[in-house]
């Protein structure tokens, strides 16, 4: 039940390098196109597809112009791949990054799909597709200058030796060259089997071991190569998803139900005079307005929307109900274990001092700053072409073919720009897409849907509430001898189309259960044992069959399993009297964790005494400042958050003043999109630490606009300071979504150290804080 | 009924059929193809369609297009153009406003989704305070009615790097000139 693939692939090494082959020779133009050696994904995967039927599907075109076009099935997320993809490429191929052209993600013009947000894969992939095609080029290079390849050098696109250069321009002019590369992997479908209902998500994945460039000697991987699409995006030239029309399109608003459980008893009708070009669909459950005109389509559906009756339904607990919900829930066997529970529970008993707390998080969205939005064309024949902003978009092809029971090759997803998604696509699911394509498949014409902000709130899936509780024990040295987590949650791994439940169409069937995310920075605490259990989704027994979605979200699980771990860490330190840092590095022996640390306390000029505060009080109307500190290992990267806030116990409110995050993350490749990447994260983090919240009765989210369901605005964030460790022997690292997820944890502790109180929920909201408050006043 | 209408877009006259209430935001996408402005909320919140009108930002989301008669829309796409009118200079090929080349040397877009609204706040900040502090930016951009401009992505500290930016080019830029 892994996420994300391991930092390099456990392939077995392979000792051959594959050979140019020579398809033929032009009187113009001249290529070197790099192609796999399996199939590209169609729903046969086992049955061979002969490479002179896909010319398109090559991995990496090399031009007689000197320009480089390269293929990836991954998409640009906001975070830089676009940037990071041409310059790992550039480095092993030995050209400048601006050569290098890249397409991301559709699905008929790109050959691996897998997840955009699987970063190191994706890289890995490109960078072996660079190197097989360097070793093809050093070859040809050497029959065309008569010397042997060890005495060629390449800088630029040129080849040199003995005082001879060519090319890489003139090693192809006039030829058309074929390299085809091993690759193993199955396409992506709909599969009950899997947890998550779908299979072949990850991609294709590139053999063999070509002979690589040490990182050490990278000369533009390390540098701040600007991302690709930001001056089109600036002037206005992007076309973005909301952007694409096509003849004869309709416009379509959904109608969804009043709750998450309600079936329909009669749609309402439209007002002719007032609407003469829009329409009412309904397919079972779903039903939506279309018009050639967007705004007739909108204000129609408003119409219909008020007259339309639908059943009610009551089976969620309720938001202000749901810890407890989950607390009481008869759990059985955890969906994931680790470690030994006899050993963890002889360290507990003998230990000197124990430290346990029950942690909590509501439920939180993604909420994109755009709605979803789709356009789908099912054609008359059984093709579609569907045009997305989806992170997985052979995923979301398998999940489309299946709804509209079409044969997987019929369906090509087009992938543009859109808001960033932060997760909710990369199963694969959700989205408008699967509205657009059932009422495609319906109307016979191209519709765009386009969910209108209550729409995405009150029906995408949401990165669901848990409840952990945690312990730790302690030796006369104040050393943490064990520790023992019992994670609860919903299932997090729901990617069904939810216009196909709705419509009675068929989607992907995914399992309950959760996993274990928690990366162990800490090799000197002996003994832990950490369980995970994950129910079904709330109301999943909904009459609509679509209850309470759950899916990841941002640095999923470990965002949510590094809040309880981290905080029980500053209490225990509390407890032993001891400064937090100070007592996290005498429970670790990981030196780049170690450097890390140090480095980062710093730069935040961290003065070593435990918490809380000597000055901590709890008086109304005095500011109280605290600081406090968390860390995260996560893929191969290293991440520590120190934040110091002031909370005004009159009001509640805690502002961070300062937060500064520092990260380790193998071989930096752009150090100014890490530094983006860190800041923006931090922004996120502190929203869900002190604002993020999905409110719900029993029938539906209640928080539906920025209004109810508030994040972090320009003024409220803080000055932000960066620490960034590169290094040449680790290889890469996941750059992007840890920032997010050592925030809350460093606040919390800075709220414990401003005031005396462990928080042990976030958001940290003035009601939450007002009430801590006033608790600890009653008591005292 | 669709009515026609006449609106000034980017400094051009536009003729455009629809209903008196139809807003600003799906007049300009739909009938003139200028998509600078973008769907976030519909309600005013995000920032994402904001339009400068007559030079003050205006939600194109919430505001009916018969509003708009006699009127001078700027999106994104009229930057470089009104930076040039500025300056009383031809608008060139590679002209843009220094607050869009400000948030290309900052890298500021991260999805990019609310860019385009970030922007015409920075050109309404810039003409009313043109050495705007940080305190001042954040201001702008939280505590100004209808409602804070939200970014996702979290690019708030590109956002302010960015405008200040701009600040030093726009009014060294006038000190030369
Ligand atoms: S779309 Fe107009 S303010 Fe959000
Ligand atoms: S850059 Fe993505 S929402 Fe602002």
């Amino acid at each position: 039940m892994k996420i994300m693939l391991p930092v390099s692939s456990t392939v077995p090494s392979q000792e051959f390098l594959p050979q140019l082959t020579r398809r033929g020779f032009l009187k113009t133009g001249g290529v070197l196109m790099v192609s796999l050696a399996t199939p590209r994904l169609t729903s046969q995967a086992s049955q061979a597809v002969p490479q002179r039927r896909m010319p398109i599907a090559s991995w990496l075109e090399l031009h007689d112009d000197g320009s480089i076009l390269v293929r990836t099935g991954r998409a640009e997320i906001g975070t830089g791949m676009s940037g990071f993809y041409p310059q790992i490429v550039a480095d092993e191929l030995g050209v400048r990054p601006e050569t290098i052209s890249l397409i991301m993600g559709d699905t008929d013009r790109t050959p691996d799909g897998g997840f955009s947000a699987g970063f190191l894969t994706g890289a890995e992939n490109l960078r072996k597709v660079a190197a097989y095609t360097y070793q093809a080029l050093l070859r040809l290079a050497s029959e065309k200058l008569h010397l042997p390849v060890d005495q060629l050098t390449v800088s630029d696109g040129v080849v040199s030796g003995d005082g001879r250069k060519i090319s890489y321009a003139e090693l192809v002019r006039n030829q058309q060259l074929d390299l085809t590369i091993p690759v193993s992997g199955e396409a992506a479908r709909v599969d009950p089997k899997s947890w998550n209902g779908l299979s072949g998500l990850d991609g294709l994945v590139v053999l063999g071991n070509p002979p690589m460039r040490p990182m050490s000697g990278y000369k533009v991987v390390g540098t701040s190569y600007p991302m690709p699409g930001i001056p089109d995006k600036v002037m206005g030239r992007t076309q973005w998803m909301c952007d694409v029309a096509l003849p004869n399109m309709l416009h379509a608003r959904v109608v969804r139900p009043p709750t998450l459980g309600s079936t329909l008893i009669a749609a309402g009708t439209l007002d002719k005079t007032k609407f003469p070009n829009a329409q009412v669909v309904v397919k079972k459950n779903l039903v939506a307005v279309v018009s050639p005109n967007e705004w007739e389509a909108i204000s129609a559906s408003r119409a219909v929307a008020s007259t339309t009756k639908w059943t009610e339904w009551a089976g969620l607990p309720g938001s202000d109900k749901l810890t407890g919900f989950l607390r009481s829930y008869p759990w059985k066997a955890p969906s994931e274990g680790k470690g030994s529970i006899e050993e963890t529970a002889a360290a507990l008993s003998t230990s000197v001092k124990q430290v346990s707390a029950i942690y909590e998080q509501p439920f939180i969205k993604h909420a994109p700053i755009s709605p979803f939005v789709a356009l789908a064309d099912v054609r008359a024949d059984g093709s579609a072409t569907v045009w997305s902003h989806s992170a997985n978009l052979q995923g979301l092809r398998a999940q489309i073919a299946n709804t509209l029971s079409i044969s997987f090759d019929k369906v090509v997803m087009r992938w543009l720009d859109h808001a960033g998604q932060f997760g909710r696509t990369t199963f694969g699911g959700d989205g408008a897409e699967g509205d657009a394509a059932i009422l495609s498949q319906m109307l016979h014409r191209p519709v765009r849907v386009q969910w209108m902000l209550q729409d995405d709130f009150a029906w995408s899936a949401s990165s669901p509430g848990w409840v952990e509780e945690i312990a730790c024990g302690l030796d006369a040295n104040n050393r943490i001898t064990a520790i023992k987590s019992s994670f609860y949650s919903c299932q997090s791994n729901d990617a069904r189309i939810v216009g196909a439940i709705l419509a009675g169409m068929p989607t992907s069937e995914p399992k309950p259960g959760y996993w274990i995310a928690t990366e162990w920075p800490y090799d000197r605490i002996p003994h832990r044992r950490e369980e995970a259990y994950g129910r079904p989704n709330l109301g999943s027994d909904a009459p609509s069959g679509v209850g309470m979605r759950g899916l990841i979200m941002r640095t999923p699980g470990q965002r949510q399993q590094n809040f309880p771990l981290e905080s029980l860490l500053n209490e225990a330190a509390a407890a032993a009297g001891m400064d937090p840092i100070a007592f996290r590095l005498a429970h670790t022996s990981d030196q780049r964790v170690i450097e890390l640390v140090q480095a980062t306390a710093k730069a935040a000029e961290w003065q070593p005494r435990p918490s809380p505060n000597p000055m901590a009080r709890s008086e109304d109307g005095k500011q109280l400042h605290g600081r406090g500190m968390c860390l995260m290992i996560r893929q191969n990267g290293c991440w520590v958050g120190i934040a110091e806030i002031v909370v005004t116990p009159s009001t509640g409110m805690i502002q961070v003043t300062q937060f500064t995050i520092g990260a380790d993350v193998g071989k930096i490749i752009n150090p100014r999109q890490l530094e983006r990447c860190m800041l923006s994260g931090v922004v996120m983090g502190i929203s869900e630490a002190l604002k993020e919240e999905v409110t719900f009765d029993t029938g539906k989210i209640t928080s539906t606009n920025w209004s109810g369901y508030k994040i972090l605005t320009m003024a409220e964030m803080p000055e932000i300071k960066t620490v960034q460790i590169s290094r040449d022997d680790k290889g890469y690292a996941g750059g992007s979504e840890p920032a997010n997820a050592v925030c809350p944890a460093a606040i919390a502790a800075a709220f414990h150290d401003a005031t005396g109180i462990h928080p042990r929920r976030i958001p940290l909201t003035p009601a939450y804080v007002s009430g801590l408050l006033k608790t600890v006043r009653t008591a005292s | 009924m669709a009515d026609q209408l006449i609106l000034n877009v980017n400094g051009q006259e536009r003729s455009v059929h629809a209903t008196a209430e139809t807003p600003l935001l799906y007049v300009l996408r739909n009938e003139l193809h200028c998509t600078g402005p973008r769907y976030g909320c519909g309600m005013a919140q995000c920032g994402a369609c904001a339009v400068l009108v007559d030079g003050a930002e205006v939600r194109s989301c919430i505001t009916p297009v018969s509003a708009m008669s006699g009127k001078k829309i700027v999106t994104i796409e009229g930057l470089p153009a009104l930076w040039a009118q500025s300056k009383g200079a031809a608008v060139g090929a590679g002209t843009l406003h220094p607050v869009q080349q400000a948030w290309i040397d900052e890298q500021v877009p991260q999805c990019g989704y609310c860019q385009s609204g970030m922007m015409i706040a920075a050109v309404e900040l810039l003409a009313a305070n043109p050495t705007p502090s940080v305190a001042q930016i954040k201001d702008a951009y939280t505590n100004k009615p209808p409602s804070p401009h939200l970014c996702r992505c979290g690019t708030y500290a590109a956002i302010i790097r960015a405008v200040q930016r701009a600040s030093t080019v726009m009014t060294s830029d006038g000190r030369s000139s």
